[in-house]
């Protein structure tokens, strides 16, 4: 985004997510209502508007991104982001998901 | 916080009540700051209210800034022995361009330092929501964590009560609160409001930092339990979007992140790439050199102001808080915790008011959406409305051209050489209206930005 300062903070998103504290349901609440809708889009605004990547197109996968739910943050992002309504988005079952420690 | 699932109907940590059906008031669906504000008033009137949270414990889900502004929480609990902080004792408004340029306008009114502070603390939302919850209990509230509300209950088009992820997890009561922040999936479920549109909803994401006391304290210009709460604008802080980032500090940590339309980031500029380039320009990133990533977070922010807002009652329900869209980001101001509470407040109330008279249908609850339109709730939304129209128009201008032309003037006005300060101040004043393009739209501009700071 700019040149004038490129000392980018030494943190990936591993990193990152290794601060989260999470409980696991085992089971993903996170999914996509119509794979065919993802095949047919080009823009895959979901994985763009993640803060945690858990959307991911691979090059393999006809267009439709695989769902890492055990790193969501629950922010919602990807629920208003999907400009075709294609995201299946519920809370994780009763009280599993993210914990958050500081907020 | 136990293992086994406790059915609603035999709770474990509740004797003798063999069925929750009309044993409540009302229903909270959501411990939240408006929640909470909502079931403590509620129980202070006398009835009997049953809070559900999702999470494991009020707070674990919960992410803000954040300052957290307290005039109504003041009138409901004793605030002295909440878990603060700090009190704010500067606001810090930052430009930041891309080029590594700051220029700052800073206050530290003397009177922030004395109680009450101005109400405004800053705060971290896992312990804050558990402490606030706790003192609803306390008032009589029963709170039911890990207990996820799925769906709304109806007769008719009555809503009564709500359907929840527990087995045998229907509960009826006369009024439902709902006070599930951003992502309101029940009242979009039932139908009470649309989901917003993406250019009405923020991506926020946060870190927290680890330093020591002194650190902060030297770092901020801090003594005691004075704090800071800095925020930045322009394309330093969050690129090509329209938005803002922010650091705030706590006690032992500092709070960093940025919030900007999901439309900026669906167009591509993710929130980390964001958070990257913010927590790395020169203004920010030794405030918080050396300190321990402690807590990564993300959170959504409703921001379509008044004219995003649903409708707030319904036959047997209320919407309050986020839920009801009701956040003041202007620029300026972001708040949210206030009119949380003061929506919660004036909902409470006004329930206990129509269950006193027996009704609880849309007409008997509307001192709610009566009172809140007559407080400073829906006041500021409606004055700042024009804010996020004004802002699209001149986003380039606000946030790329007059970061740099502020900057420019800045290193021309105190320009060090052989010429008269006068002609340093030509210069600068030149600089300025080229951005602004020239007296005249430098005029139009001050027009429409007047109402920021009225
Ligand atoms: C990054 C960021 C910075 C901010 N900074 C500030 C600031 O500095 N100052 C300020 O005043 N405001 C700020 N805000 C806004 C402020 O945080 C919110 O306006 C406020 O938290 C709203 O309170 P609420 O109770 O309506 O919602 P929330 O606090 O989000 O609470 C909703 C609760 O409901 C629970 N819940 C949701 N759905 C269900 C369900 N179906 N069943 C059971 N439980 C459910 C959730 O787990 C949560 O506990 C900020 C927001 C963000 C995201
Ligand atoms: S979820 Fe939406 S944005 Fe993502 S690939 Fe599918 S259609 Fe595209
Ligand atoms: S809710 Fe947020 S963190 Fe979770 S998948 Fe969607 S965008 Fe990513």
């Amino acid at each position: 985004m700019s040149t004038a300062h490129p000392h980018v903070p030494d943190v990936s998103t591993e990193d990152r997510l290794y601060t989260v504290k999470y409980r696991d349901s085992g089971e993903s609440h996170l999914g996509i209502e119509n794979a065919d809708i993802c095949t047919e889009c080009t823009t895959n605004e979901c994985t763009s508007v993640c803060p945690a990547a858990v959307w991911t197109v691979d090059d393999d996968s006809d267009g439709v991104p695989s769902i890492a739910y055990e790193n969501c943050l629950e922010c919602g992002s990807c629920r208003f982001g999907c400009p075709y309504d294609n995201v299946e988005w519920t809370y994780p079952k009763t009280g599993s998901g993210v914990v958050f420690k500081q907020g | 916080m136990s293992e086994s699932e406790p059915t609603l109907q035999k709770p474990n940590h509740q004797t003798e009540t063999p069925n929750y059906d009309d044993a409540y008031d009302a229903i909270v669906v959501g411990a939240g700051l408006s929640g909470t504000a909502a079931a403590l008033t509620m129980a202070r009137e006398g009835l009997d209210v049953l809070l559900l949270e999702r999470g494991p414990a009020p707070g674990t889900k919960n992410v803000f800034g954040g300052v957290l502004y307290t005039p109504t929480i003041r009138e409901l609990v004793d605030i002295d022995d909440a878990p603060l902080e700090r009190y704010i004792a500067e606001k810090k408004f930052s430009m930041l361009s891309a080029d590594g340029d700051e220029t700052a306008v800073s206050m530290r009114p003397s009177a922030w330092s004395d109680d009450p502070h101005n109400d405004s603390y800053t705060v971290l939302r896992r312990r804050f929501d558990e402490w606030f919850a706790k003192q609803a209990e306390e008032a009589g509230v029963t709170l039911i964590t890990e207990t996820t509300v799925t769906d709304v209950l109806r007769d008719g088009d009555t809503i009564v009560g709500v359907r929840t992820d527990r087995p045998d997890g229907e509960i009826r009561a006369p009024v439902v609160v709902l006070a599930e922040g951003a992502n309101s999936l029940v009242s979009e479920t039932a139908g009470l409001k649309d989901r917003p549109d993406r250019e009405d909803v923020a991506v926020s994401v946060k870190e927290v930092f680890k330093l020591n006391r002194e650190t902060i304290d030297d770092r901020f210009h801090l003594d005691g339990d004075a704090g800071a709460a800095y925020h930045y604008f322009g394309e330093g802080a969050v690129g090509e979007a329209v938005g803002g980032g922010f650091v705030y500090t706590n006690k032992r940590t500092v709070s960093v992140g940025v919030a900007y339309r999901i439309e900026d980031a669906a167009q591509g500029q993710t929130p980390e790439a964001t958070l990257d380039a913010f927590e790395s320009h020169p203004a920010v990133a030794p405030l918080v050199r050396g300190g321990r990533r402690i807590e990564y977070s993300a959170h959504a922010i409703p921001e379509g102001g008044a004219d995003a807002m649903p409708d707030l009652v319904y036959d047997g329900a209320v919407v309050v808080g986020d839920a009801a869209g009701l956040v003041l980001n202007s620029g300026v101001h972001l708040e949210g915790t206030n009119m949380a509470v003061e929506s919660g407040y004036h909902a409470g109330k006004a329930i206990a008011a129509a269950i006193e008279d027996g009704r609880t249908d849309e007409a008997a609850l509307a001192a709610y959406p009566r009172d809140l339109e007559d407080s400073f709730v829906v006041e500021n939304l409606r004055h700042y409305d024009w804010f996020h129209r004004t802002i699209a128009t001149d986003r380039q201008f606000l946030f790329e051209d007059l970061p740099r032309a502020l900057a420019d003037a800045e290193t021309e006005y105190f320009k060090m050489d052989r010429s008269s300060k006068e002609a340093h101040t030509d210069a600068a004043r030149e600089r300025l209206l080229d951005a602004t393009g020239g007296w005249v739209g430098a005029a139009k501009r001050a027009w429409r930005f007047r109402r920021m700071l009225s």
